[in-house]
């Protein structure tokens, strides 16, 4: 019955494994992706880690984007998903459908949407602002090198919340009411009811969410590559782009198969490092 | 028995559904496949391409056209993505210069013209040299392309001023009267940086007076980091600093600085000439088609160039893929298209085609001035600096150009990350 797994693994091999390998050979090449190329051993990665700025700061962006989706939109998304709990079925339905609308929404449209409240002159932010006063507030958020990365992450946190906020509410419904009753027969307060019973018996969800940030956060591309394209400068450059760029634009085919051989190595292993810590703490 | 009769059955089905298909495809049609950087199918350059189009097929009856379009910056990476996968168009716009079409001839991607076929076809001079590597032509020019400035007469009205700027300084006096009004000053394509960097350009030759001191420092006969070079990147970024621009330049890219010029909210648009289709762009107003004109971009104070000095080039140009199937149509396609395109771009005034136009009575304002521009130049820079080198040179000067302009680096660490740039690329 061995073989009945051929046809997944197949699968597996020629859309994971040869694509793969063909990037680490390419990554190991010159190749501007059209004519000729030449073997130059480990040269891209070595300027890719020695010599090259702009990896360090998509590299740094990435950690950005994941700090906050870690340790403020989960944390928002769990405290919603606790108070919608709460409620009635009705208002909890209606409210979780609001909360997820942007969820379901194409990128192409968030993206654009969002140029457009960001846009200096006929943006709606930047009229709402002027409108209760705040003149010196209003900027040109996406390209102004100071506010440029938080109004790129704040578009993806917009985006992400639903998704959040969907699992832990999932997950809260799922806790037995028993359980939460019998600490509070025991004397528990609320705050202690979270701490101790009900967070812990998230932690495969909590794990798991914060494995799907950590991994989409790496991959990051879309968004970034129609708002700003990693601009002003390189300000809010993300892997996903650069590699994208370095290979498509620039013409550096090797380089870029080298970057995305790191992205892969860098995403394997950080959500390696995150299982394994999710695991210890749940101990 | 049962068995039988199905398998009967479905041998017939299948049969059948063969029938219908045999005939077809007797008569197949040779579909040329196409790919622009015209998605707007319906006005200005688009829509002749459409109408060309439909006169080669009515010309050859077998042949359909099937046209894939996208804006420029995609359009390009597109192409290189079809390059890479060997999926290339049967003839595809692509644009003359070293950066880009260099490494698909290098690749053999494209097919080689026979130059005789089009040099009595009233090409400017020089066109079809842009187009020539190796001693052989490649493409087929399809605009003339210069640097200007676009300004709608009746925002300057609006504002109280009744003169375009002549020299930088004058620009700069007209800040302060259009903010006052509401108007945006200028506006230009800050995201793709390609804009800024043909700006650069044009600021070092104003400055400096000498023509094509950038490929000289290409040819590593000058550098980068000379004086001439630090002055120009100062003079851009004061201009970027000065408010002149819209206030997210540097993240605004090509449509939406120009629909803000289109629909009246700014009152100039820094710009190829390719663009004097505005004059007739029915996607804006007739108010603002009636008062878009164009001027020369201003001289520098105490600079040695003048205001003929002309960032003037064949970019956009025509080819044929190399692997295409359908070759020998695909040529006869281009040789129709150098025939038809001048006559008809001037006709619905969409751009300034690579061969001689003459004035005619009913050309727009902005179109009698582009011709204008273009008579009065004393010389013309030929390529812009960013796409004399490699793809890598124009990304490193374009990533360059953005930090300069975002005000993350000096001008002299610009003028030495530009050196760095052509230092590698010489080396390649």
């Amino acid at each position: 019955m061995a073989w009945l797994v051929l046809p997944g693994l197949a699968v597996l091999v020629f859309s994971l494994a040869v694509p793969l390998g063909f990037s680490v050979y390419y990554s190991l090449t010159d190749w501007d992706g059209l004519g000729a190329y030449q073997r130059v051993g480990l040269d891209n990665y070595r300027s890719i880690l020695t010599d090259d700025p702009v990896f360090w700061r998509s590299l740094r962006n990435v950690v950005a984007l994941i700090a906050v989706t870690i340790f403020v939109q989960n944390p928002c998304a769990f405290v919603l998903a606790a108070f919608l709990s709460r409620l009635s079925s009705r208002a909890s339905r209606l409210l979780r459908t609001i909360y997820f609308v942007p969820a379901v929404l194409s990128l192409v449209i968030v993206a654009k949407l969002w140029v457009d409240v960001y846009n200096p002159t006929f943006g709606i932010l930047n009229k709402l602002l002027r409108a209760v006063g705040l003149d010196a507030l209003a900027i040109s958020w996406l390209s102004n090198p100071s506010t440029s990365l938080a109004a790129v992450i704040w578009i993806i946190v917009w985006q992400g919340f639903g998704w959040a906020l969907l699992f832990y509410y999932a997950a809260l419904m799922t806790v037995p009411r028993d359980l939460e009753e019998a600490a509070r027969v025991d004397g528990a307060s609320w705050l202690a009811t979270y701490r101790h019973v009900i967070i812990p018996h998230l932690y495969p969800v909590i794990s798991t969410v914060i494995v799907i940030d950590v991994i989409s956060s790496m991959k990051q591309m879309e968004l970034i590559y129609l708002t700003t394209a990693g601009g002003p400068g390189q300000l809010t450059q993300f892997l996903g782009v650069y590699l994208y760029q370095k290979a498509f634009v620039s013409g550096e085919y090797g380089y870029g198969n080298a970057l995305s051989v790191l992205f892969v190595l860098l995403s394997a292993g950080l959500t390696f490092l995150v299982q394994r810590g999710m695991r210890v703490l749940s101990r | 028995m049962k068995t039988k009769a199905f398998v009967i059955y479905t041998l017939a089905l299948a049969a059948l559904a063969l029938l219908p298909a045999a005939p077809a495809g007797a008569q197949t049609k040779v579909t040329l496949k196409m790919g622009d950087n015209l998605p707007d199918r319906s006005n200005t350059w688009g829509a002749i391409v459409e109408q060309i189009n439909g006169e080669f097929k009515a010309a050859h009856p077998g042949a359909d056209i099937v046209t894939e379009s996208y804006p420029d910056q995609p359009y390009q990476q597109k192409i290189k993505i079809y390059a890479t996968a060997k999926q290339l168009p049967d003839l595809f716009k692509f644009w003359s210069f070293t950066s880009l079409l260099k490494p698909l001839i290098d690749g053999g991607f494209v097919a080689p013209l026979d130059r005789a076929d089009f040099e009595s076809l009233g090409y400017r001079p020089g066109a079809l040299d842009t187009n020539t590597y190796n001693g052989k032509l490649y493409g087929i020019p399809v605009s003339m392309d210069f640097w200007v400035i676009y300004y709608n007469k009746k925002l300057f009205k609006d504002a109280g001023i009744d003169h375009v700027p002549a020299t930088l300084e004058e620009l700069y006096a007209l800040i302060p009267r259009f903010k006052a009004k509401g108007i945006i000053p200028m506006t230009t394509d800050g995201k793709d940086a390609w804009p800024l960097s043909i700006t650069f350009d044009q600021l070092v030759w104003r400055i400096s007076g000498e023509r094509g001191l950038p490929r000289q420092a290409l040819d590593r006969k000058i550098k980068f980091t000379d004086q001439v070079f630090v002055q120009a990147a100062r003079a851009l970024q004061q201009l970027v600093k000065s408010d002149l621009f819209q206030e997210d330049l540097m993240v605004s890219d090509y449509g939406a600085s120009r629909n803000l010029f289109g629909q009246g909210k700014a009152a100039m648009y820094l710009m190829g000439s390719w663009e004097l289709g505005l004059g007739t762009d029915q996607a804006f107003s007739a108010e603002f088609r009636a008062n878009v004109d164009a001027f020369k971009f201003p001289a520098v104070k105490d600079g040695k160039g003048a205001v003929d000095d002309l960032m003037a080039w064949y970019g956009g140009n025509y080819v044929v893929s190399a692997s295409s199937k359908n070759l020998a149509l695909g040529k006869q396609y281009l040789m129709f298209y150098a025939k038809r395109f001048p006559e008809l771009a001037w006709e619905k005034q969409a751009t300034l085609p690579a061969q001689t136009v003459k004035a005619r009575p009913g050309d727009t304002p902005v179109a009698q001035t582009i011709l204008r521009i273009i008579s009065e130049a004393r010389a013309t820079s030929g390529t812009p600096a960013l796409d004399l080198s490699t793809p890598r040179f124009k990304d490193d000067n374009e990533n360059a150009i953005r930090e300069l302009c975002s005000g993350l680096i000096t001008p002299e660490a610009f003028v030495k990350k530009l050196d760095a740039a052509a230092e590698k690329a010489a080396k390649k």
